[in-house]
């Protein structure tokens, strides 16, 4: 077991941790319990101590993770074609099924002999040859659910059988040390997604730059505009109030963040490369962000999904890749620690319907990026049928790609975060 | 030793009692005076519902009301003309009726109306921006406006089969050799029956049903119904059967939605979502299976089943108790701060500036991205980018600073029923003007704190609260709990 990226050269901190010194004051205080100390000072310590370590001392003995690791998930909500983004050109029947929107073999970027990836997808290609890429094929919920809704709730709660609503992320906010409520954060969106949602305070917003708290400026310098809303909402037991408090609490400690260089011309001009912009500027500021959830788009293309030449999937693609592509390259050297996964509700039914695109159907292709990644082409895949209903068949239960994330890159455990659920491997990560 | 934070009582400025306040906020978009005294004058909070619900539908005068934006006017094929030929594309146009929304929100004395309108909006919604649909959207919105308080089952055959519903789900160019799933599918998972209800074949049978409904897309935009897109053959959805020989399917298609709104799950899917719109997030079966019999006795009438809601226990004991959403939020501020809005001259006019506001707090109207509506529980809407944003907000309108034109705002003097007056008299004036209640303990501390001020300072014509802090005591009253939940 190593710890890579925990012991930097040149250090500035005493204890070795560059987040110490990176921390906010009020940040430090807040997040350095003894769990802290143990998140921080690595998987060794973790995997003797604290609740995340006791059920898994496995999961945490193969973490390749340092302190500070970041996971960033990108929903891609509408449901994806994993057809399209990573074709199976080696499967006939693919090309049988889609005799319009289907991609030419030979217009496939780093083929290999089954799978290559949508010409779209090119700005990442830096990513793939560094092997920081992978793809997982033939992944989704167990059972077919081909609602929209309920899929993407239960993909986001991960918890079937629970009536408790709380999402994946926020059982996992729980397992690791720290009580910021900026640990774990939904960028773009005024909502908070469902795998967000539960006792654990979040923060959201939908622009770094907007995140202080009106009439508190140089004008009210005795602070009685802040002293006087803590006193409204210090007892309030309403949802709303539980946010009221987080974000008072978290606006400060943003500063850091708010410092960074803003950067967002470098990436696409769209509601992606806005929300990546300001989660990379968050993340460079260094304030404690353990987890990241991203919303994008439009992928529910029962029309219009195209070709190569025109249609929806190949401004999605370019838009998800290149917004991918500048954030690894924005990070800098904050990139060697976070990792992203996407997931989608489902996939689209095999053959095209009459409007160049595709009805709901079940698989799709989940993308892993960045920190501890084992790049390449992964999952089992069965061959897929014939006929209008065929579905690309679920050989890799989407969470136990999660779970192999989550095992390989934070001190959790992925029982407690995935309840009742037995992880196959995927080896999409490193040491997994 | 009383407390010195023993809160004043302004006795002249008139109240609700808790069930007619209660009643009043759930169906309103938030108290004003001119609600106060309506209800007051209408002999409590159940008298002046059953009032609102009596009132017929005046179509002349609901198109009357804040007719301001030109453009909601013109037909499909001329605002698509005017996209392409480079005048006003189709999402300014969405953005007009958006801005419509809020401000008839804002000043109808209607309430019922305007907030069911919003409800099944929101039920059988569909996008307003979007190009495609965009061009037919102003039109379906009269469509739903028109039934927001009649049948269920006649608002569903005109909404399903509005241009702007066939396009935005796919079906408008659906064909008969493999009908297009998308309406087919959301129509029995989102507007009809709901998840569990209805199996994959179900579908597919629907969607067959729907074939025909035709839109000739990006040309003249023109409805139709194509025989020849027809597919012709028995179905069956769930107990629904037809032969379907008929090669024009549109008795079919009224037949089949009928059929869909005089469902069982249906009336429990919609009983539901009154339930928790108007009661509470979490709303028992018990009153949910009540009100779905109400609906199926009255044969899918919209107001029997609210006459029954407002009678229930659980809905006395639920004040309080559901959260604003972000539109409901602006508006709720603008009525609460007395903001007298008058037609646009520019974008920087209240009228126009509001959907601003509306978008910064988490949400425009008609704008949800997805079919399945925003949702009417609170807790999405509770995050922290909301309580900043809405504090952003609210902070601007207690200034008066954004928007400036178009709009009156009530100066300190106006706000201040006489001078000199007790700090704790004018902040239980306050609380009885913005939140319809008394003032408590930590309310008056809260108003302390925020403006350093005594409980019983005399406040005077020059007094610096009067001279310049004034925002910051409206401040308070917009961010307090009461005002953030309805």
């Amino acid at each position: 077991m190593s710890t890579p990226e925990l012991i930097t050269p040149g250090s500035p901190s005493p204890c070795g941790c560059p987040e110490y010194a990176a921390l906010s004051r009020r940040g430090l205080l807040r997040g350095l319990g003894a769990a802290g100390l143990t998140w921080s000072v690595g998987s060794a310590v973790v995997s003797a101590a604290g609740p995340a370590a006791a059920g898994a001392p496995t999961a945490a003995a193969t973490s390749t993770a340092g302190a500070g690791s970041v996971l960033v998930v990108l929903s891609l909500r509408g449901a994806a074609d994993g057809l399209s983004l990573v074709v199976p050109h080696g499967d006939p029947a693919y090309y049988a099924a889609r005799p319009r929107i289907a991609v030419p073999a030979e217009k496939l970027l780093v083929p290999d002999g089954f799978f290559g990836l949508h010409p779209s997808l090119e700005p990442l290609l830096p990513l793939w040859r560094s092997g920081r890429l992978a793809t997982v094929h033939g992944t989704g919920l167990p059972v077919v659910n081909r609602s929209h809704f309920a899929a993407m709730e239960a993909v986001e709660d991960a918890a079937p059988g629970s009536t408790e609503r709380v999402g994946w992320l926020n059982r996992l906010l729980g397992e690791l040390p720290g009580s910021s409520p900026l640990q774990g954060l939904a960028a773009g969106r005024a909502e908070v997604p469902t795998s967000l949602f539960g006792p654990e305070p979040v923060m959201g917003f939908r622009s770094l730059d907007k995140t202080g708290i009106a009439g508190d400026d140089q004008w009210d310098p005795h602070g009685t505009r802040v002293r006087s809303l803590e006193r409204m909402w210090k007892k309030s037991p309403t949802p709303m109030g539980r946010s009221f408090r987080s974000a008072m609490q978290a606006v400060g400690d943003l500063e850091p963040a708010r410092a960074q260089a803003d950067r967002s011309a470098a990436y696409p001009d769209d509601d992606l490369g806005r929300a990546l912009a300001s989660v990379s500027r968050t993340l460079r500021g260094d304030v404690g962000v353990s987890l990241v959830t991203v919303d994008h788009g439009d992928w529910d293309m029962h029309t219009d999904l195209g070709t190569l030449a025109w249609g929806r999937m190949r401004r999605e693609g370019d838009s998800l890749a290149r917004g991918i592509a500048a954030f690894f390259a924005d990070l800098g050297p904050v990139a060697e620690r976070v990792t992203l996964v996407t997931v989608s509700e489902f996939g689209r039914r095999v053959a095209e319907n009459a409007n160049h695109g595709l009805d709901h159907g079940w698989g799709t292709v989940m993308l892993l990026a960045g920190a501890g990644v084992r790049g390449g082409y992964h999952g089992s895949w069965t061959p897929l049928g014939s006929g209008l209903d065929a579905d690309v068949p679920v050989t890799t239960d989407y969470r136990s790609v999660l779970a192999e994330v989550v095992a390989a890159r934070t001190p959790a455990s992925p029982a407690v975060v995935f309840p009742g659920f037995q992880r196959q491997r995927v080896g999409a990560m490193l040491g997994q | 030793m009383p407390s010195p934070y023993a809160p004043g009582r302004y006795r002249s400025t008139p109240t609700l009692g808790g069930g007619a306040r209660h009643l009043a906020l759930r169906f309103s978009y938030g108290l004003t005076p001119e609600l106060v005294s309506s209800v007051k004058r209408a002999g409590g909070g159940l008298a002046w519902f059953d009032a609102q619900l009596d009132r017929p539908y005046d179509a002349a005068a609901d198109a009357r009301l804040c007719d301001w934006w030109p453009d909601l006017h013109l037909d499909a094929a001329t605002i698509w003309k005017r996209q392409v030929d480079g005048g006003r594309g189709t999402w300014e146009v969405m953005a007009d009726y958006a801005r419509r929304l809020l401000v008839r929100r804002m000043t109808s004395s209607h309430q019922v109306h305007e907030v069911m309108t919003d409800f099944w909006e929101s039920h059988l919604h569909v996008p307003a921006n979007g190009d495609a649909q965009g061009v037919w959207r102003s039109s379906y919105g009269d469509v739903v406006r028109r039934h927001a308080l009649g049948r269920f089952d006649e608002l569903l055959v005109e909404a399903i089969t509005h241009p702007a519903m066939l396009i935005f789900l796919d079906n408008a160019t659906s064909t008969k050799a493999h009908p297009n799933e998308n309406l087919g599918r959301e129509l029995l998972e989102l507007h009809t029956v709901g998840v569990g209800a209805y199996t994959e074949d179900d579908v597919k049978a629907s969607a067959r049903i729907l074939t025909g409904w035709r839109v000739d897309l990006w040309r003249t935009w023109e409805a139709s119904y194509s025989q020849k897109d027809h597919w012709t053959g028995p179905v069956a959805v769930g107990d629904f059967r037809d032969a379907n020989a008929d090669p024009d399917g549109r008795a079919l298609t009224r037949r089949y939605l009928r059929h869909l709104a005089r469902h069982p799950a249906t009336a429990r899917r919609i009983a539901r979502k009154l339930a928790v719109k108007f009661i509470s997030d979490t709303p028992s079966e018990q009153v949910v299976d009540e009100l779905a019999e109400v609906y199926l006795a009255h044969d899918t009438a919209v107001v029997p089943v609210l006459r029954a809601l407002v009678r229930t226990q659980e809905f006395r004991q639920a004040k309080g108790q559901k959260l604003r959403d972000p539109a409901e939020d602006v508006v709720a501020s603008y009525r609460a701060l007395g903001a007298r809005v008058v037609a646009p001259k520019g974008g920087d006019h209240a009228a126009n500036a509001v959907l601003w506001q509306s978008d910064a707090v988490g949400m425009r109207p008609a704008a949800w991205p997805r079919p399945d509506g925003p949702p009417l529980h609170g807790d999405p809407w509770a995050s922290p980018s909301r309580a900043l944003a809405s504090m952003d907000v609210h902070w601007s309108l207690a200034g008066g600073w954004w928007p400036k034109k178009g709009v009156t705002w009530q100066s300190p003097q106006q706000w201040t029923p006489e001078l000199p007056i007790e700090f704790r008299d004018l902040v239980d004036h306050l609380s009885r003007a913005v939140h319809g209640r008394r003032s408590s303990r930590q309310l008056l501390r809260a108003a302390c704190e925020a403006v350093e001020a005594r409980p019983g300072e005399r406040i005077t014509r020059d007094h610096r609260l009067i001279a310049w802090q004034f925002n910051r005591l409206l401040g308070v009253l917009l961010d307090h709990p009461h005002h953030y939940h309805r």
